[in-house]
């Protein structure tokens, strides 16, 4: 499948919402289930019930303590989950030629973005903030840019870097990581 | 009285504190544009700054940040959908819709105009019921804010859009994450599994960078075109047909922000929320929906947000209690000048009163001239293709991030959040919700434990508590006309008279 199909793809899974037409006033329910929308209602569910089970170690022993709320939060969420899962396994299926799970959460820029961004994490620890945000803003700008226009991309990586080091550090005294 | 009149003319005369009030202005809208950076962060950095200065100079530089930053906030949730603070969180929902078609330039401009008139309702509100606000304010119990928390989770139906379930679930996931951290009543540890840098919590400002800031990244990344819209700037300010359309709606607004301003503890994020809200519920046929484009959906939180300036400035100069952070951090200036900020203020230092009424009011001017003046040059920023700009986008939320605290493991939260807020818009559930869960947990649980523990932990004076005060009745009949006017029923008969 050639990119700009893989997108298209990606545009009409998105855009079987109704909300895209009928805008967010007027909630109508999608028709069809996105790729891995049950799961992430499960996830989203078994974090309900794991704020509740932590919320069981808390002090509960009467109406006002630091637990009831905890508790509370975690009950709604988990109330909630069943719902959106139940509501997502009614919808029909993903459209036929939708992409699998992987493909529909991580395009090939997010995963890059993605991948760059712990690179980033890794390195801001040990080269420190100029170097490892200039990495990545330049690899990043490069990647966008699929390979072309380097020079510049390093040159407006290097610029930016400048006026956000002078004004971070020198005028609002921040102190950079 | 005519000493008053003096007192309030002399910043008007003083060109030095004229000047100063611009330079704020003009650094405030920059500050409070940048994730992360707030009016309340420039403020406390000018508190040492200004430490060897006279008291006028320094408080006319800390109204100008103050002012400036507030409304800065506004401007990147209109070009990019990544508020600069959580007052605009409201703004970016209606006003990025815009910017997509094209129309930034004219929705900065209408942000700007309507400022301009909020800003001088919450002075001239300031300026003429100081004290009879401030003493109601004052009557509000830890019952009455919690009824004002639930009032601000209930909009979740309104900033949710798409499914209500989704948009209540993610509310509550953001009421959980709050509630990470040391209990601020007994100490006691919630979520933090024995990890120190989850003691503090996690900052809703870097929930709300990541939730809005990277999501959007991501999102962008997931193709379409490179070209950005190109934008129309030829009428930003907007004719007097269009004022007009919009001032009854900016006066109910700026008067809520005033008042909710002037509340202790709540600030111009809860005020252009709830004004938000307010307008989506009165606004009949909108020129475009909600959640398109609305242009009501800029002026009533963005008059909000003005308006609780004045507010916050109300108890601070009458009774010496901070309305929000800044002027928190406006007292501390106070006393390090050798003030002594509390009721006698007004009595014994008339004349600081009067002064900052000048300077707000300057201030406003100065916002009006400086925003119109930066609409082009920021409009601009949303021509720039996303293949540069979203890389700065992220670099940005990184500093944003640490700077609140210096803390590297804030930048990993801030990623999280980032990753987190991307699936969620892909399955339907908008981050507006979890961010204002995690704003409002904190406000809704510690209330509802000191209500509760009033009441001797007994359900029944808890309950009786919310039908015996009349404040508390009021706020209770508020609430349950916001769930009504959800229902069915109530769009029906609202759209029969």
């Amino acid at each position: 499948m050639s990119k700009s199909e893989e997108k298209t793809d990606v545009y009409n899974i998105e855009n079987a919402s109704g909300e895209e037409e009928h805008g967010l006033s007027a909630y109508v329910p999608e028709r069809y289930r996105k790729p891995g929308e049950i799961g992430f209602a499960i996830i989203a569910t078994v974090f309900g019930v794991l704020g509740y089970y932590f919320a069981l170690g808390m002090t509960s022993d009467s109406y006002s303590a630091p637990s009831v709320f905890p508790k509370l939060a975690s009950v709604i969420i988990i109330a909630c989950g069943v719902i959106c899962i139940f509501k997502a396994c009614r919808k029909d299926a993903p459209e036929p030629g939708s992409p699998n799970v992987f493909r529909y959460l991580f395009p090939r820029d997010v995963i890059v973005i993605l991948l760059m961004l712990l690179a980033y994490c890794v390195l801001l620890p040990k080269l420190h903030f100029i170097v490892s945000s200039y990495l990545f803003m330049a690899g990043g700008m490069v990647y966008l840019h699929r390979g072309k226009y380097i020079w510049q991309s390093m040159l407006i990586s290097a610029g930016a870097m400048v006026v956000l080091v002078a004004i971070f550090r020198y005028v609002f005294l921040v102190i950079l990581p | 009285m005519l000493q008053n009149i003096q007192y309030f003319l002399t910043p008007f005369l003083d060109w030095q504190m004229i000047l100063l009030v611009w330079a704020g202005v003009f650094a405030g809208i920059w500050v409070g544009a940048i994730p992360g950076l707030s009016g309340t962060m420039a403020v406390s950095l000018l508190i040492s700054f200004t430490f060897s200065w006279e008291l006028n100079s320094a408080l006319a530089l800390m109204c100008g940040v103050f002012v400036g930053a507030v409304y800065g906030g506004a401007i990147t949730a209109i070009l990019l959908n990544i508020p600069g603070a959580p007052a605009a969180i409201a703004t970016g929902m209606e006003g990025y819709p815009l910017a997509q078609r094209g129309e930034a330039g004219k929705a900065i401009g209408l942000c700007t105009t309507v400022s301009l008139f909020a800003g001088m309702v919450g002075v001239a509100v300031l300026a003429c019921a100081a004290p009879i606000i401030a003493n109601f304010a004052l009557k509000f119990s830890p019952r009455d804010f919690f009824l004002l928390a639930l009032m601000g989770i209930l909009l979740i139906g309104s900033i949710g859009g798409g499914d209500p379930v989704k948009g209540v679930m993610a509310g509550t996931i953001g009421i959980l994450i709050s509630m990470v951290g040391m209990d601020p009543s007994t100490g006691e540890l919630r979520y933090t599994f024995g990890n120190i840098n989850l003691m503090a919590g996690i900052s809703f400002v870097t929930a709300m960078i990541g939730l809005f800031g990277i999501s959007e990244a991501l999102t962008q990344f997931r193709g379409g075109n490179d070209n950005p819209p190109k934008q129309n700037l030829d009428k930003i300010i907007p004719n007097l047909k269009t004022f007009l359309k919009y001032l009854p709606l900016a006066i109910r607004s700026s008067m809520l922000g005033v008042f909710i301003g002037a509340l202790p503890g709540t600030g111009g994020d809860v005020a252009a929320l709830l004004a938000y809200d307010q307008a989506k519920r009165t606004t009949r046929n909108p020129e475009v929906p909600f959640g398109q484009g609305a242009y009501e959906g800029i002026v009533a939180p963005e008059t909000a947000n003005k308006g609780a300036i004045g507010g916050a400035f109300i108890p601070m100069l009458t009774l010496g209690i901070p309305g929000d952070a800044i002027t928190a951090i406006i007292i501390g200036g106070l006393f390090i000048h050798g003030l002594k900020p509390g009721p006698m203020l007004m009595i014994e230092t008339p004349h600081l009163f009067w002064m900052i009424v000048g300077l707000l009011i300057i201030a406003n001017v100065a916002l009006f001239i400086l925003g119109l003046l930066s609409v082009k040059p920021f409009a601009k920023i949303i021509e720039i293709p996303k293949s540069v700009i979203m890389p700065i986008v992220i670099i940005l939320s990184v500093i944003g991030t640490y700077a609140i605290q210096n803390s590297v493991a804030d930048i990993f939260y801030m990623i999280g959040f980032g990753v987190i807020g991307y699936f969620m818009r892909l399955y339907g559930y908008a981050t507006g919700p979890m961010v204002l869960g995690i704003i409002l947990g904190p406000m809704l649980d510690a209330n509802y434990r000191r209500t509760m523990q009033a009441a001797e932990d007994q359900i029944v004076p808890f309950l009786t508590g919310f039908v015996t005060s009349p404040l508390s009745l009021m706020l209770c009949i508020f609430i349950f006309f916001m769930i009504f006017s959800q229902t069915k029923t109530y769009k029906k008969w609202r759209k029969i008279s």
